[in-house]
């Protein structure tokens, strides 16, 4: 008997909770269960024993925690205890019952809530999955972060072949600690092609019927449930459902379809699983109505291409002076920027695209799908037109996302398409080949087709594909428009794929071309394009796609669209900027009348004479008064932030006169090696940003390695260093050590600065300046810099 | 289940530096708008358990000065899980004067919520007295118990709170601590300056103030 030949029959009876059942067995609290598999393997075998009695088909070994991270101060290896558990289960069971590894999670928060790295994750699962290739199964329980859990599948399915079932823990909201919805684990899980998925844990089985209800809708893989024994008593840590209240509520759960492996979790015993599997012995298995939707999603917000969603396009270098260089500068805090502001402007899904000749894209990539998917909830569109690079951001994209793009090209097709497949994502398909672009709407058409039809080879089904028919220049092509439009249309209708399109190429090379976007985007939408590409910042364009869906009868009673404008004022305030002074603007956080003041400045004033006499003295001032207690930090930052909007409005100047930037001087800034805290780096950085100096930010949990790297490639000689855990200050000793040793950079001056920091330590540790917050930092850049 | 409420201002003033000032308009407004995004965005957890204080997590001199007299303690711990860290996360690229007027209120917000707690076993306890909440890092008791106090707790499965590698607790606005149960009232052991490892740098004792700890 194998998996698939178990799945065969209508129902499976899993086995119900054994860490409890271990606590009954005199398990000493806050001790490692695991460690019985071989100091008390009778113990842990009765209880398999129990449950294959009761019923159950499929016995999870005793190894949920069994990862290095958890064994670190364990007498025992992970191999050890694992082929120990699953050694124990096996003899229990005697070939009556599978045994599944189960797996949980690793037990430390992965980036950016906690320090763990996917890669690290991927090894610690690769190691109990080689550990358990006695099993028939693996078994993936109780995951609350959707990124950890598509490391340990990536993990299992790359090193073992056998099958792989995932179950997610989710709170009575819908959601797991990490965020994750039912949709997004849904959408994931099924793309990474996992051969069952559900939940455990958490909350008894009557709670979990919502949930379970939503899974069924967005998955047509069986579901499995292995609910808790009701809720806990916090102090007596009993659970309130009876095993015939459970199997009742149970046998309700696979009323809805779908649901065919049932178990149980904290709080459930043999009696549970007995109780179970006499409901479903007489019951044949169900399906619930499914119907395949085109969907995509982050780790917590799924986006289903239902009606027209605009995907924004700025995350990209093409035509951008200040993107290049944030890119060149290595400065994600400006491409978070760009994220954000399309988001607020109605972006449903972001195009990524990082591609430039001086930088390595592979790792900038994955760079900034990381930080975006920190600060943004929108799922992102991934665009490359390298197969690696596009590889190692899928691996780290937390949720199901769009590969940008394939084309018609077999080169193409064959490198991009298993990609798609593996990681379970969608991807834009364009009407072109080897011979370039048909001028018609049959030539798009026909390569369209080919395209859905090589998707479906490899297993990715047409909703996952969708088509962009490509927007030629207008003035240079005037039929092209119609063909673009047509081959549109027949794409939605015959080979119902959802569209996509970038629109602003139409009206290149023409006057008030907003004006030609703008029509062409409604003509497009009335054609079935789903998913325009714009900038959504442009208001007519985001306004055309909210008045066309209320025009098309999808914005119910309009009230997307009554919401959005309902407030709005059409006419801009022009901004009063006689009566204030720049100095007063800083003081008082008045960015807009800041940059007017500014820009005005600029007609009649050099650049460097605005900064020096203007901002540095206005901010010096608000500076004062924080010292002085006057001033609470917000507002020295909203004052920085009011000179950085003036900076901005000077470096757009700069960059049109070609003129060299400004800057102060150079500094490095970096929260050391181990340590995720950086919101007091973040703080010195916007000062110091704001001060005029240029910084480059290494982030957080650098190693003194990278740290000095970068100053010798870059040649900087001025490194900030931050630490707010006495456990993390050694690697800012080791740091400055290293860069001290390191010829070149012997003179390196050092700013340190945290909260468990004293100036004792850092004088003894080699630092050149303490500094006790941002604004001293600050001080200490000048004294430096001069 | 305990609401977030009764975020201290003051608490978070200090946080933000300002010394003395009373905070004009534009902090209230500020500090309105976190409060505001805190209540919709978060909602705290937490979980205790009533130990022996002989059990292997109490390591350390300062905590068995702590526990002097007292047979029985709780372990405790509190989050405000991973939305709050989000929310800073995301503030601090969009506006980071609100991400750090939100870093000060969610850590006067986490101190809330243990304050809450400890009220909660108060009236769990009505004929017993409590020591006041001493957490691993305090004194010598070391941080390297965040570990094995999760565990005890089931914090990573139960509320999804975890350490990492450097024993920071994750997700970032949380709380670990210990509270004595005593059957006579504890001696008259203040928390303060005395037992706070930062006394030495601390700029609240330099400007001649104190923090509320």
């Amino acid at each position: 008997m194998n998996f698939n030949d178990l799945m065969k029959s209508e129902y499976i009876i899993l086995d119900g909770a054994m860490g409890t059942m271990l606590q009954k067995s005199g398990l000493g609290l806050g001790e490692i269960p695991e460690k019985l598999n071989i100091e008390k393997p009778e113990v842990v075998m009765d209880i398999h024993r129990q449950y294959l009695e009761a019923g159950s088909q499929i016995i999870s070994a005793n190894t949920f925690g069994a990862n290095g991270y958890k064994l670190k101060d364990c007498p025992y290896s992970v191999e050890e205890i694992i082929s120990a558990g699953i050694r124990n289960a096996k003899e229990a069971v005697g070939g009556k019952a599978l045994v599944a590894l189960d797996i949980g999670p690793i037990g430390q928060l992965l980036e950016p809530a906690g320090s763990l790295s996917f890669d690290k994750a991927y090894d610690y699962f690769k190691e109990e999955i080689l550990a358990g290739k006695g099993a028939d199964v693996i078994y993936f329980e109780t995951f609350t972060d959707l990124l950890e859990v598509k490391a340990g599948v990536l993990a299992a399915k790359e090193n073992s072949d056998k099958p792989v079932v995932v179950s997610m823990t989710f709170e009575r909201n819908g959601r797991t600690f990490a965020g994750a919805g039912v949709k997004s684990a849904a959408l994931t899980l099924t793309g990474l092609g996992v051969d069952a998925l559900g939940v455990n844990c958490s909350l008894g089985p009557a709670e979990l019927e919502p949930i379970v209800r939503e899974l069924t809708e967005w998955t047509d893989k069986p579901i499995f449930v292995k609910p808790n024994a009701g809720l806990p008593d916090p102090n007596s840590n009993t659970y309130d459902v009876t095993a015939e209240q459970f199997a009742d509520c149970m046998d309700s759960l696979m009323n809805l379809g779908t649901v065919k492996l049932v178990g149980g979790c904290c709080g459930t015993t043999p009696d549970y699983i007995r109780e179970l599997k006499s409901k479903t012995e007489s019951r044949i298995y169900k399906k619930a109505d499914y119907k395949k939707r085109a969907a995509v999603c982050s780790g917590t917000t799924a986006v289903e291409i239902c009606e027209p969603r605009i995907i924004g396009e700025r995350i990209n270098p093409t035509g951008k002076k200040l993107f290049k260089e944030a890119l060149k500068n290595n400065d994600i805090d400006y491409i978070l920027s760009q994220a954000i502001s399309q988001v607020e402007a109605g972006a449903d899904i972001l195009d990524v695209n990082v591609g430039l000749p001086e930088i390595d894209e592979k790792e900038m990539m994955v760079k900034v799908i990381k930080a975006l998917q920190s600060v943004v909830d929108v799922p992102l569109q991934i665009d490359s037109t390298k197969p690696d690079v596009l590889e190692a951001a899928l691996r780290i994209y937390n949720g199901k996302p769009i590969v940008n793009s394939v084309n018609g090209e077999e080169k193409s097709l064959s490198s991009v398409l298993p990609l798609v497949k593996k990681y379970g994502a969608s991807v834009v398909g364009l009407t072109l080949d080897e011979d370039g672009i048909p001028k018609t709407a049959e030539g798009r058409f026909r390569i369209a087709e080919r395209i859905v039809n090589r998707a479906k080879e490899y297993g990715i089904s047409p909703e996952d594909v969708y088509i962009d028919c490509l927007t030629l220049t207008v003035s240079a092509e005037q039929a092209g428009c119609r063909e673009t439009l047509n081959a549109l249309h027949r794409v939605k209708t015959e080979l119902g794929c959802k569209t996509c399109l970038g629109v602003s190429n139409i009206s290149f090379g023409l006057p008030n071309r907003p004006l030609v976007n703008h029509i062409f985007l409604t003509m497009a939408l009335e054609e079935g394009l789903d998913l325009p590409i714009i900038n959504p910042n442009d208001e007519d364009m985001t306004g055309a796609v909210r008045a066309y869906k209320v025009l098309a009868n999808i914005d119910k009673n309009s009230g997307d669209y009554i919401a959005h404008y309902n407030d709005a004022q059409p006419e801009k305030k022009a901004i009063q900027t006689s009566r204030i002074t720049l100095s007063d603007a800083v003081r008082n956080g008045l960015k807009g009348e800041a940059a007017a003041i500014a820009e005005k400045a600029l007609l009649t004033t050099d650049a460097m004479e605005i900064v020096n006499r203007e901002l540095i003295p206005a901010l010096d001032k608000v500076g004062a008064e924080f010292e002085k207690g006057k001033l609470f930090l917000p507002q020295l930052i909203q004052s920085a932030n009011v000179a950085q909007a003036c900076f901005e409005v000077i470096k757009r100047h700069l960059a049109k006169t070609d003129a060299q930037p400004v800057t102060k001087g150079r500094i490095i800034l970096a929260t050391v090696k181990g340590d995720i805290h950086d919101i007091g780096k973040n703080i010195v950085k916007v000062l110091l940003d704001n001060y005029g100096y240029s910084v480059l930010d290494l982030g957080r949990d650098v190693a003194p390695e990278t740290i000095v790297e970068t100053a010798l490639r870059e040649n900087i000689r001025v490194i900030g260093l931050s630490a707010l855990m006495t456990t993390t200050l050694k690697s800012m000793e080791e740091t400055i050590a290293l860069a001290r040793s390191t010829e070149g950079l012997e003179d390196c001056v050092f700013l340190v600065g945290g909260a468990v920091l004293t100036a004792e330590y850092a004088e003894k540790i080699g630092a050149d300046y303490y500094c006790r917050d941002a604004k001293e930092s600050v001080d200490a850049a000048k004294q430096i810099f001069g | 289940m305990i609401k977030l409420e009764n975020i201290s201002r003051a608490e978070t003033l200090r946080y933000l530096g300002g010394g003395n000032a009373e905070p004009d308009k534009r902090m209230d407004d500020l500090l309105d708008f976190c409060e505001a995004e805190l209540k919709k965005n978060v909602s705290p957890k937490y979980l205790y358990k009533k130990i022996p204080v002989d059990s292997s997590i109490i390591k350390g001199e300062d905590i068995k000065k702590h526990l002097e007299g007292c047979d029985w303690c709780y372990v405790l711990c509190a989050t405000l899980g991973a939305e709050a860290d989000r929310l800073i996360r995301s503030y601090s690229v969009r506006d980071m004067s609100k991400a750090v007027a939100l870093d000060a209120m969610s850590s006067a917000a986490v101190e809330s919520v243990c304050n809450s707690i400890e009220e909660e076993l108060a009236r769990e306890n009505p004929r017993s007295f409590l020591t006041w909440r001493f957490s691993p890092g305090y004194g010598d008791y070391p941080l390297e118990v965040q570990a094995e106090l999760l565990r005890l707790l089931d914090a990573q499965k139960k509320i999804g709170l975890c350490a990492d590698e450097s024993f920071a607790l994750t997700p970032s606005k949380s709380v670990t601590a210990v509270i004595g149960l005593s059957d006579t009232p504890p001696e008259k052991r203040r928390r303060g300056c005395a037992v706070c490892n930062l006394r030495h740098e601390c700029k609240f004792r330099k400007a001649g103030t104190r923090c509320e700890f």
